[in-house]
């Protein structure tokens, strides 16, 4: 074999492993977004009997809102992630939040106890409540859209 | 040079001072007045510089010592320090208008030499321990407790005036003696030499020996230099580990930075984490077993546990608010000169925000020298 040959082997080992690493885990995130959907897709029909899928203008209605009963640090989603899901976010400590859109962070909503644990804190600080299932499904196929 | 064959009006130049100490004298002069610039007016924003200088002291007190033995003629120790009778001696005759001539120091002058030479030296052991103790830096931190530093550091700041007292002094005999003297003195210093004028005590021959100075300095240097760096790479007594509990970073540092948990009492901690759903503004709560292991983690590692600085300040919290670390009298002190605007302006955010302008903050370090400020603003 020639000599190099090797390095540049593995280099285009790497550079072709890559991408269809990258697509493998993004195929495995929506998969397991999916399964976070059907989930709550589960939870909204016995809210709702009639419950028909979720949509991701209402989700994105819900992000922009601002609830009456927000608290006063936080009047709305848009108030951390900006009114643009794309965009990074800054919390009022200053620290930078991922961008919410799944184009960009392809990881988002892909493991329940996380996904459950923001819900829940930051429903109780801007709708001053917990989120029903809809809310959430439609909060999560709006930003799967962005 | 046969001064028995010139005219009394002749004056003949001889040199005094060696390169060696024309060099020492003016370095040390500068190393001095900016270390005591930085000391006594820029204080935290400058011990970066106060460090250098105070480091370039030591060594240039190191090479008077070593020169003082293998240096000039007049450079050498055994050629003034003086005995306790020609001290009196020149006490006495200190009003005399026509003193005994000295080519080299006089008594007066060599005991002030070898005071400010024990002084430079105490002031750079004494901010050594402070630095070790108060700061947690440099060789001394991992034997140095807080208390000792905070001991320390005021000797060294009562040594520093004490050095300014002297410099005066020194400043003052220098000028006395010139005018006495009929000699500039502070040219002599300059251009090392002076007038040979009968009578003149004239030094006992020595020849300067600079490349073995030049070894010795350096071989002390290299030897000190390996030691500090040995040592400081060990970690400081009393200092928590760098490692943050991971739960905590990942649950907490999401919202913002994970305060290093010496930053507040236990009590405090307790007080935080028994009511997260209402976690200043914000619901923060979490299960109840990851909310029991990050208190329980956080209680253990609290500031009454360690021996730095931050632990030290921050253990006392404000009665009303005991849960803020931006409350504390301590964090208001160090705070005071900073406009309220600059913490809310990016990329500050927020006052919460410790990493902003602390670089270390992450760490729990909150050294002085890892302070950047945004620009434009003064403190």
């Amino acid at each position: 074999m020639r000599r190099g040959a090797l390095p540049s082997l593995a280099v285009a080992a790497v550079l072709g492993l890559l991408p269809a690493a990258v697509a493998a885990s993004v195929a495995q995130y929506a998969a397991a977004r999916q399964a976070i959907l059907s989930h709550y897709a589960a939870e909204a029909r016995r809210e709702d009997p009639n419950f028909k899928g979720f949509s991701a203008s209402a989700g994105q209605a819900f992000f922009l809102a601002h609830p009456a009963a927000a608290r006063p640090a936080t009047p709305s989603c848009s108030t951390c992630h900006t009114t643009n899901p794309r965009n990074w976010g800054m919390t009022r400590a200053g620290k930078r939040i991922a961008p919410v859109a799944v184009s960009v962070t392809p990881s988002r909503f892909t493991d329940l106890h996380k996904v459950e644990l923001w819900f829940r804190r930051n429903c109780n600080s801007v709708y001053g409540r917990p989120c029903t299932a809809i809310e959430k499904g439609d909060y999560i196929t709006f930003m799967a859209s962005q | 040079m046969d001064q028995g064959a010139s005219p009394a009006r002749v004056t003949l130049d001889t040199p005094v001072w060696d390169r060696g100490v024309r060099a020492f004298h003016w370095l040390l002069a500068a190393a001095v007045a900016g270390a005591a610039y930085t000391g006594f007016f820029d204080k935290r924003l400058a011990l970066r510089l106060h460090l250098i200088l105070g480091v370039a002291v030591m060594v240039l007190v190191a090479f008077r010592l070593v020169w003082g033995f293998l240096g000039g003629s007049y450079a050498r120790f055994a050629s003034f320090v003086p005995s306790p009778r020609a001290l009196i001696e020149h006490l006495r005759r200190l009003g005399d208008p026509h003193p005994a001539r000295h080519l080299g120091h006089n008594p007066l002058g060599a005991l002030m030499v070898l005071g400010l030479l024990c002084v430079l030296a105490a002031i750079a052991a004494t901010g050594t321990v402070a630095l070790g103790g108060f700061l947690k830096q440099g060789p001394l931190a991992p034997f140095t407790s807080f208390a000792t530093g905070q001991l320390l550091l005021q000797v060294h700041k009562a040594l520093a005036i004490l050095l300014v007292a002297m410099v005066v002094a020194h400043l003052a005999g220098v000028a006395f003696e010139s005018w006495r003297q009929h000699e500039n003195l502070v040219g002599a210093m300059l251009t090392g030499r002076k007038r040979v004028l009968p009578p003149a005590e004239q030094a006992a021959p020595a020849r300067p020996h600079p490349r073995a100075a030049a070894a010795v300095l350096a071989a002390t240097v290299a030897a000190g230099g390996a030691g500090v760096a040995l040592l400081a790479a060990r970690p400081g007594l009393g200092v928590p580990p760098a490692r943050l509990d991971p739960t905590y970073v990942a649950d907490c540092g999401a919202c913002h930075m994970a305060y290093p948990p010496e930053l507040l009492p236990a009590p405090s901690w307790s007080a935080i984490m028994a009511d997260l759903s209402h976690h200043f503004g914000e619901d923060a709560s979490l299960g109840p077993r990851d909310t029991a292991a990050i208190a329980a983690w956080l209680r253990a590692n609290a500031a009454t546990r360690w021996d730095t600085l931050p632990a030290h300040l921050f253990r006392t919290v404000d009665p009303a608010k005991p849960t803020l670390i931006t409350a504390t009298p301590a964090w208001r002190r160090l705070h005071r000169a900073i406009p309220a605007a600059v913490f809310r302006q990016q990329p500050v955010v927020s006052a919460a925000n410790c990493g902003a302008c602390h670089r270390d903050a992450a760490s729990g370090r909150f050294a002085p020298q890892q302070i950047v400020l945004p620009r434009g603003v003064k403190a």
